[in-house]
Order: C-alpha cells, then sequence, then structure tokens
C-alpha cells in the first residue's frame, strides 16, 4: 500500500506561484481561496547578513489527522494511502474541520458552501500523472512519491537527505508534506508559518468526545438488543412472517 | 408484538449506516470525486507556444467537446521548459477571456487621447488604413511611416512593411532592453549574445550575475536550469543594490553602489591579471590586446573599486578568486535588460572580457555557442530599396542595430521632423507608452502624426491615441511564423497553432498583413494562401511535416557539440579574427578601446534613485489586467530602505506618491519597508499605474515607473536609454519628506559627475545594410 508523501526543496523554490495559479485552474479553486499557497518571509537580518525564503505549503495528509474526528458527518477521511479527503455529497459546510486543521490547509468554497482542499491531485494519480503542482514547478522544486518505495524521490529526499517536517509545539501530527532548505531557512519559515493550535469548537469538542461514542454506543446497544429480541422470538417459535 | 424480519433488517440496515457514517469510513459506491476536475471534460491537448512573455514556452491547451480552453499545461516536448510553465502562462486563459480585451475594428470617433471610438467593420477598417498608407507614400514617401512591431507574430506586417518601402521599423528589444548588451559582445567575441542567454548551467560550477534577478524574473527554462545548478552544488555571486531572489539564494551578494558596476569588473579583472588566475592559453591562442589590457587595468585594484562601489577590498578579491579557481566553468550572465545608465555598452565590453579572461566563452559551464537552424523563407517578390533610417541607427549611434532599430530615435525623428517628417506610426504588439520612457515625449510626437494605428490585443494606452485600432486574436487563437530557437544544446523550432476559434471579430496578424498586402496591391509578397501551407514551406528546411509538428509541437535539431573544438582553427566574426580584448573598431568611431568606468551623477541627499525591476506575477505591462494576476498582485509596491523609513516616520504598507527631479508626481504607490535595498535608491516592479480606463482592473494600479523616467541617458555607441538616471523623493499628504541635510530642490550637477558626451553625429543618411536579421524578442 502506497504511503503518498511530497517534498519541497526550498533551496530551488523561488516562489512564483506557478504551483498555485495551476492548482486553482486544474481544481476551478474560487480566487480568495486556495489549495495550495506561496509566502514569503521578508527580509530578516541587518545588512547587508540578511536572509529570505519563499514558503509553499498545502493540505499535508498527517498522520493523525486532527480535521477528521470533529467531522459530524463522516465527509472527511483517510485513504489508507494516506490521502485525506473531503466527500462533498456528505459534506455539511460547517467547518469544524477548517477550524482544526493546524496549517489552515482547508477552506469552504464559496460557491458549493462545501469544504475543499488539497488531495494530491487524487484523479490524476490515477491516470499516472503527478499533481498538477509538481509538474508545473518552474524550478523543479516539488517532489511527490511512495514513501513506502525505497526507490522513490521522497524517499530518498526524506530518509536519505533529512527532509523536515514543518511541526512545532502547537501541532506534532505527522505532516507528510517534508521540505528541504539552508538550517537558517528552515528555522526562520517554521518561526513565520508554523502550525498553529488546533481549534475544536465546543460543538465540534462535545461531538467527537461524547456525543458521537454515545450515539455508537447507544446505536450499537439498540442494534445488539434487538438482534436479540428477534432471534429469541424466531427461537420461541413466533411467526416471524407475522406482520 | 415482535420485529418482522422486515423491520429487523431495514432498521439494521439504517443502523450500519449511521454507524458507518460515523466511522468516517468510505462507503462503496458513493461519489469521490469532488466537482470541477478539468481532467474530466478534456478531449484534446494542443500543443503551441505561450507568448504572455517572450519566452515562448511550449504549451499545451486543454480543451472541451465544445472547444472551450480548461486549462493551460507545459509541453514536457518543450528542449527549455520541459512541460513547466510559470504562473503567468498558467493565466493565459485569462487573457483569451478578458472581458476587456479589443473585440472588434475601432475607429477614433473624438480627440487624440479620448479615447472616444466607433466601432467599424474590417472591410471599411483595412480600407481606411490602406488608403492612409498609400497617401503617405504619395506624398511623403514610405521612409514617412514609422513602424513598432514585437514578435515573431509581427513577421508578417515586418516582411509587409518592408515590402511597402519603409526603413524605420523600430523594436524596443534592442535600444530600451539589450541593445548595448549585444553590441558589447559582438565587438568583443564578433557574435551577440542573442536569446535566451547561452549560459551553460547544466556544467556550471559558477554562476555570476551582474543585475540579473532570477527568480523575480521568471522564464521557466531559465529558472529551471538556475535551480538544478543550485541543486548540482554551483555557486552564485549576485552583484544587485537590493536583496532579490537571486541573491537569497547567493554565496556571494555583493550590494554595489548603484551605476558602478564597471568599476567592479575592472577590478576583478585586475585581480585574475596580476594573480595569473586567467587563462593564460585560451587568451594566448584566441585574443588579441592582452598586453594593452593588462596595463590599461594596473590601477584598478580592488582598493580603488571599494571605495567607488562601497564593496569591501576583500570581498571583491574573493569573489575574482574564486572565479579564478573554478574557470572556465564560470558563467558570467551577459544580462537581458541592461539599459541602465547610457554607460552600457562599455559595460557590457567589461563582461566580455571578464568572460575572455575565464575562458568560458565556448566552453563547459560557461557561455556555449549558438546554432542556426534550416527553415527557408518563403519565396517572395524583391524588396524596394529602401530610403536612409531616420532612427540614428548606424549613423547618430554607429553602432545602433539596423535590424531591430533605435525607437527613441524614431520617436525624436518624428518630434523634430528630422531627418524627414515622419507621417504615421503603425504599432503591432509594442506598447510605446509604457515600454519608452520619456512618455509625455513620446505622446508629444504622437500628435505630429496624420494617421496612427494599433494593432493590439488589450486596449492600453496608447489606443486612446490612434485613428484605428485592429483587433488581433491572441497567441491562443491563431497560426504565427515559426519560432526557432538557435541558443539550446539542441537548437529546436516550436509552433504556435490555434487552442481555440478567434472570439469576437479578432483576427490573425497574418490574415490582417494579407488583406492590407491585397490592397496595398502587395499580393507578390504574400504567395502563400493558408499559413498552413506558409508554415510548412518553413519546416522543409528540418524536413518535419506540419502535421508532425501539429502533433508535438517541437522539432529538435542536431548540431553536434555546442563549445569550442580546439583541435580545429577557430575564427571569429571579428575586424581580427580574435577574440577582442581591445577594439581598435571602437576606437576608430571615437570611443574608448578598452572599458573605464565612467561615473553617473548621483542622487543628492533626500532623493533616491530610480530602480526597476520584474516580479514573477507580471510580464511587462501585459498582465495587470488579468483575472488571477490581479488577484495575486493588484498593484506594485516601492521597496524603501528600512533604517531610511525609519528616519522618514514612513510604516511599511503605508501609501507614498514618488516625485522625481522634474516635478513628475506619480500615483500613490504602497511602502515595502525592508533591510533588503540600499539606503540610496528604491525599487519597483515595472508595468504599473495604467492610465486605460477600459482596462478596468488595471487602471490606476500601483504606480508607474515608466512615468517617473522624464529623463534617459543615451549610451552613444547603441542608443540604448539608459533609464536608471531619474531621482524620486516620497512625498506623504502632499510634503515631501525631508532627509536632514536634504536639499529642497533638485539642481542637476556642474562639477564633471557627469559622464563626458560625445558631440552627436550630424544624421548621415547611411544605406540599409542588407540582411539585418537580427531577432528582436
Amino acid at each position: 500500500m502506497p504511503r503518498y508523501a511530497m517534498v519541497i526543496d526550498l533551496r530551488k523554490c523561488v516562489g512564483c506561484d506557478a504551483c498555485t495559479v495551476a492548482c486553482r485552474t486544474e481544481w476551478d479553486v474560487p480566487l480568495g481561496h486556495s489549495r495550495t499557497w506561496v509566502n514569503h518571509t521578508g527580509v530578516e537580518g541587518q545588512f547587508p547578513d540578511l536572509i529570505s525564503s519563499p514558503f509553499v505549503a498545502q493540505c499535508n495528509h498527517c498522520d493523525s489527522p486532527s480535521c477528521i474526528p470533529p467531522c459530524p458527518t463522516g465527509a472527511t477521511f483517510q485513504l489508507d494511502n494516506g490521502i485525506v479527503k473531503v466527500d462533498p455529497k456528505l459534506c455539511i459546510g460547517c467547518g469544524f474541520c477548517v477550524e482544526a486543521c493546524p496549517y489552515d490547509a482547508r477552506y469552504i468554497n464559496p460557491v458549493t458552501k462545501k469544504v475543499d482542499k488539497c488531495d494530491f491531485c487524487e484523479d490524476r494519480l490515477e491516470k499516472g500523472l503527478q499533481p498538477a503542482c509538481v509538474v508545473t514547478c518552474t524550478a523543479n522544486a516539488k517532489f511527490f512519491g511512495d514513501l513506502e518505495d525505497k526507490n522513490s524521490v521522497v524517499y530518498q529526499k526524506v530518509f536519505g537527505e533529512g527532509a523536515w517536517r514543518m511541526e512545532n509545539e502547537n501541532a506534532a501530527i505527522g505532516p507528510n508534506v517534508y521540505y528541504l532548505g539552508k538550517e537558517k531557512q528552515l528555522e526562520l519559515v517554521r518561526q513565520k508559518f508554523g502550525p498553529r493550535k488546533p481549534r475544536f469548537a465546543t460543538p465540534a469538542k462535545f461531538w467527537s468526545t461524547i456525543l458521537r461514542p454515545f450515539i455508537f454506543f447507544a446505536v450499537g446497544a439498540t442494534f445488539i438488543g434487538q438482534a436479540i429480541a428477534f432471534f429469541n422470538q424466531v427461537r420461541k417459535g413466533e411467526d416471524p412472517f407475522n406482520d | 408484538m415482535g420485529i418482522s424480519r422486515r423491520e429487523f433488517l431495514k432498521r439494521g440496515a439504517l443502523m450500519t449506516g449511521a454507524l458507518g457514517m460515523l466511522s468516517n469510513v468510505e462507503l462503496y459506491g458513493l461519489e469521490k470525486r469532488p466537482p470541477g476536475w478539468k481532467g474530466r471534460e478534456r478531449v484534446d491537448e494542443i500543443p503551441s507556444i505561450c507568448e504572455i512573455c517572450f519566452w515562448r514556452c511550449g504549451i499545451l491547451g486543454n480543451v472541451d467537446r465544445r472547444g472551450r480552453l480548461l486549462k493551460i499545461d507545459g509541453n514536457p516536448a518543450h528542449p527549455l521548459s520541459q512541460g513547466r510553465l510559470c504562473a503567468r502562462g498558467n493565466a493565459g486563459h485569462k487573457l483569451l477571456y478578458d472581458p476587456d480585451r479589443l473585440k472588434y475594428p475601432l475607429m477614433r470617433a473624438g480627440e487624440r487621447g479620448e479615447g472616444k471610438f466607433k466601432r467599424v467593420s474590417w472591410e471599411e477598417a483595412l480600407d481606411f488604413m490602406a488608403e492612409k498608407l498609400s497617401e503617405i507614400k504619395f506624398q511623403h514617401g514610405p521612409e514617412a511611416v514609422g513602424f513598432f512591431p514585437h514578435g515573431i507574430h509581427a513577421r508578417f506586417f515586418s516582411h509587409l512593411m518592408k515590402a511597402y518601402g519603409t526603413p524605420n521599423s523600430v523594436e524596443p528589444a534592442f535600444a530600451q532592453c539589450r541593445g548595448p548588451r549585444d553590441v558589447g559582445y559582438k565587438l568583443t567575441f564578433g557574435n551577440s549574445v542573442g536569446s535566451p542567454e547561452p549560459l551553460d548551467f547544466k556544467k556550471t560550477k559558477l554562476m555570476v550575475f551582474i543585475g540579473t534577478h532570477v527568480g523575480e524574473n521568471v522564464f521557466t527554462g531559465q529558472v529551471l536550469q538556475f535551480a538544478e545548478a543550485l541543486e548540482r552544488g554551483a555557486k552564485l555571486i549576485v552583484v544587485d543594490p537590493r536583496f532579490s531572489m537571486a541573491a537569497s539564494k547567493a554565496d556571494w551578494w555583493l550590494p554595489v553602489k548603484p551605476g558602478t558596476d564597471t568599476a567592479l569588473l575592472l577590478a576583478w579583472i585586475n585581480v585574475l591579471i596580476s594573480e595569473n588566475l586567467y587563462d593564460r592559453d585560451y587568451v594566448r591562442k584566441l585574443t588579441i590586446g592582452f598586453d594593452q589590457l593588462k596595463k590599461h587595468v594596473r590601477n584598478f585594484t580592488p582598493e580603488w573599486a571599494s571605495e567607488i562601489t562601497e564593496i569591501p577590498a576583500e570581498k571583491i578579491r574573493e569573489t575574482a578568486r574564486m572565479m579564478g579557481k573554478l574557470k572556465p566553468a564560470v558563467g558570467v550572465h551577459p544580462g537581458r535588460h541592461v539599459t541602465w545608465y547610457g554607460t552600457d555598452s562599455q559595460r557590457a565590453r567589461a563582461m566580455a572580457i571578464l568572460t575572455a579572461l575565464l575562458g568560458s566563452y565556448g566552453r563547459p559551464g560557461g557561455i556555449y555557442l549558438s546554432s542556426s537552424i534550416p527553415a527557408p523563407k518563403f519565396p517572395s517578390a524583391a524588396y524596394p530599396k529602401r530610403p536612409p533610417r531616420a532612427d540614428g541607427a548606424g549613423s547618430l549611434y554607429p553602432l545602433g542595430s539596423t535590424g531591430l532599430g533605435v525607437t527613441n530615435g524614431l520617436v525624436d525623428a518624428t518630434l523634430n521632423e528630422d531627418p524627414y517628417p515622419i507621417k504615421s506610426w503603425i504599432v503591432y504588439g509594442q506598447n510605446v507608452i509604457q515600454s519608452i520612457p520619456c512618455p509625455e515625449k513620446t505622446k508629444r510626437a504622437i500628435e505630429k502624426l496624420d494617421f496612427m494605428a494599433v494593432i493590439d490585443v488589450l486596449p492600453t494606452e496608447q489606443t486612446m491615441y490612434a485613428d484605428l485600432v485592429l483587433p488581433e486574436a491572441t497567441y491562443l487563437e491563431r497560426f504565427d511564423d515559426l519560432l526557432t530557437v538557435k541558443n539550446a544544446h539542441k537548437p529546436f523550432a516550436a509552433l504556435r497553432q490555434p487552442v481555440v476559434n478567434p472570439l469576437f471579430e479578432s483576427k490573425p496578424g497574418w490574415w490582417i498583413a494579407k488583406e492590407l498586402a491585397k490592397r496595398l496591391k502587395l499580393q507578390d509578397y504574400f504567395q502563400w494562401e493558408t499559413p498552413e501551407e506558409y508554415l510548412e514551406h518553413r519546416l522543409s528546411g528540418l524536413g518535419v511535416s506540419l502535421e508532425k509538428m501539429e502533433a508535438d509541437g517541437i522539432a529538435e535539431y542536431d548540431r553536434g557539440t555546442p563549445y569550442y573544438d580546439f583541435s580545429k582553427p577557430i575564427k571569429f566574426k571579428t575586424p581580427s579574427g580574435k577574440i577582442e580584448l581591445y577594439s581598435e573598431k571602437l576606437k576608430k568611431l571615437g570611443f574608448d578601446p578598452m572599458p573605464v568606468y565612467e561615473a553617473v551623477e548621483e542622487p543628492p541627499k533626500g532623493y533616491f534613485r530610480l530602480l526597476y525591476g520584474r516580479s514573477p506575477l507580471h510580464s511587462f505591462a501585459r498582465t495587470q489586467n488579468n483575472e488571477i494576476l490581479n488577484a495575486y498582485m493588484p498593484e506594485n509596491t516601492v521597496w524603501l530602505n528600512a533604517l531610511i523609513a525609519k528616519e522618514l516616520n514612513l510604516q511599511d504598507g503605508e501609501y507614498v506618491t514618488l516625485e522625481n527631479q522634474a516635478g513628475v508626481i506619480s500615483n500613490r504607490v504602497r511602502l515595502q519597508v525592508t533591510h533588503g535595498i540600499r539606503g540610496d535608491c528604491v525599487f519597483m516592479v515595472h508595468g504599473f499605474g495604467q492610465r486605460s480606463p477600459f482596462l478596468e482592473k488595471a487602471y490606476h494600479k500601483g504606480a508607474s515607473d515608466t512615468y517617473l523616467m522624464s529623463r534617459v541617458n543615451v549610451d552613444p555607441i547603441s542608443g540604448g536609454t539608459g533609464m536608471r538616471v531619474n531621482f524620486v523623493r516620497l512625498v506623504k499628504d502632499g510634503v515631501p519628506l525631508m532627509i536632514s541635510g536634504a536639499v529642497e530642490i533638485y539642481q542637476p550637477a556642474e562639477n564633471g559627475t557627469q559622464p563626458a558626451k560625445k558631440q552627436p553625429v550630424k544624421r548621415a543618411a547611411q544605406p540599409v545594410e542588407a540582411g539585418d536579421e537580427e531577432e528582436g524578442c
């Protein structure tokens, strides 16, 4: 089973926004929102010892996504290959997942009113194509592949070159978009663009910690209770066809 | 009472469903795909080439069954861009579907500049244009028509204008961009640099950028090669007063004082020679003038240069030694837009000489050699003999290009009716107001015209002054002349073909040219019926059919090695047959045979030198109305040094206006306060502050650098307009902000900080040289 991941080399990236425009066009992402976006740290330091860096981010398809538990309808889920998806048919646009994502990778589409985000171009992957952002990157700075495949470029960059995860004290949930960069560069982008604390609105917290487990238990118990009653009927010989 | 089987099953199913939903598992059969993946509707992928900028990366136009453009991808077959495409290329569909684009032929219905038009038919428009051109030819001669073309699509029109008989074709590519560079390199190596810059990124060990800001200046193929070179461990020296994206990746960033780059270059040459770090074998075999050069630079030490450039002497030595160590695999980037100070041909000479000393010209990792491609011209009647040029190319500006012309020279000629009156301008794909500095002068020249026609895709400011506006189809809707790229390891040809049918009444340039030719009785120059027929002939040299080209988009040409073969004799197209470190030709023309440092006027206290450049989100003044690119970057900013901002009590993000040395005031523009720029200059991205109300998104957004360029320093050798000679101060709420010690009013310097001006040669009428086939952008 593949485990998909991406590596972005900030030493090569020039922050040109080719990837974000390609993604936007590929997926009809409305202006004002993004599935992937480019930030710039701006110039830091004292003249002439200066540093600056672009920073590109998107949904990280994390090992332990914080966006999935708060979803009240099950619209968002994770595949075995790691891709975290949103099913628009089940999404009610409540936004609990948007609040929960420490990377602010999700947005509510103002037209469809459903949540949307990067899905590693799953449709393209099925056709044997790479994600649109990777294909168009002018600096060949984005890499995509299977972490389970020792021959893949992402395996080599993560385990061979030590590509780095964007985590901090706010969130360490195992993002699968890794970064390469000069040491000071990575420090700076972590400082400026590191994840925030995931936010669970009280209804979301209530839902995921109390109400959902309760309903599960209640439905499960009713199901079992009913099954026992039914088979008792059958055992006692009451006619099951007698409606 | 009991539960029926049916009831049991029903309830069971419901509960299972509920549990399933609560468990966040994927349920069989539910729709997985979010709406909107273009891939599903895609029925055709049509290869073509982009034209958002002039690098013309390969594209694939994805269309649906209704012939609507869904998305533009890169064409993997393109040798330079390799299937990649920048933000602007990716947003090309928003030019195609721009609601503000030109749709119908328009005739002026009010005063020049009012922007009042009436819609006319193509028939009427072309008849009118032919009538005017015939009239002018009869009364004033064909030379009274000035032609302002741009792009490979302009070739049909350029051909028509040559057939009509005017010599006055001018493109900003020379005098507003790379002219001085091509002059400097041609004097040294016998070849101008061409496009794209043939820097051998693939093998280079050290890249040297003088002002080059790859990464903000985004040409996909070059960004790719640059990034790959960095990944392979190539080192990078960036010389720039601003901490550009390239500077942020550099091993050495030299924040040179603006205007002093030549001093730095001469000091590098001094170190290479005095420390014996130059390629002695190469220099001995292939160059002349070394002894003169050695003597010439002996006093141009790093200490001397350090005082001028404000770069520490050890840094100058260190970087020179690194070049010496890693030669010949050192890629000194020749630059692109080099019309900075009016001393630019000589600065290019210094860069060429440096390249020669490193032995990197024609060697791996340095500058590789270009090669032409067989692409025969379509048979045509011979051009008439054309009268002498009016723009000064070849005369007033002795090494000004007679192929690409000197745009500003023609503007001057029109304004002053010298050497003869120019009565008409035909502007094809150029933006004369935004690309030529001193725009107010350009507008005054336009007032002298009897007839001005603009053939374009967007209603830019110049259309407001035109008598006739013709809507050309965009690059996505037409065939153009074949693109041939000489500067590539494997030179190649690329095809532009329609991805969609032309919208509204827009027409391709070839059709407009042919229709005009008919009316001007010049059909003998257009002996082909369809563009397909024309292209089939052009492709015959490569032995590729149009059908194959339409499928692939690209045809490569194998020319063997792109480097010199030292086992054979090597001859250069210079007067001496060798690389000329010392140029006798320049001396004969009355210029310095080897570059000297010429100081430029410095901004007085309180004023800042206006520098300008590129953003990866915009191309020149073309893209500011593009819906996506406008949303990403609706306006430009002005970079201001943080310490200066502190002194002036200005915050990042505040709006100011800029006032230049002549009192010209800009639009309000947002401040970008940063440590990443020297305190003696400010920087803006070019192309904003647009004044055409027809471009709704771009109108009055940001500030125009062009309008602040109310003066230029013209390079006497090439005619190139040095534009970085304007100084601005900041104005807030109508009050100019004064730095302590600042001057009240600008006074031009009197005490010899101006470069010595050559007396202009009286415009002698020169015959047009045959075979001026220099390529524009």
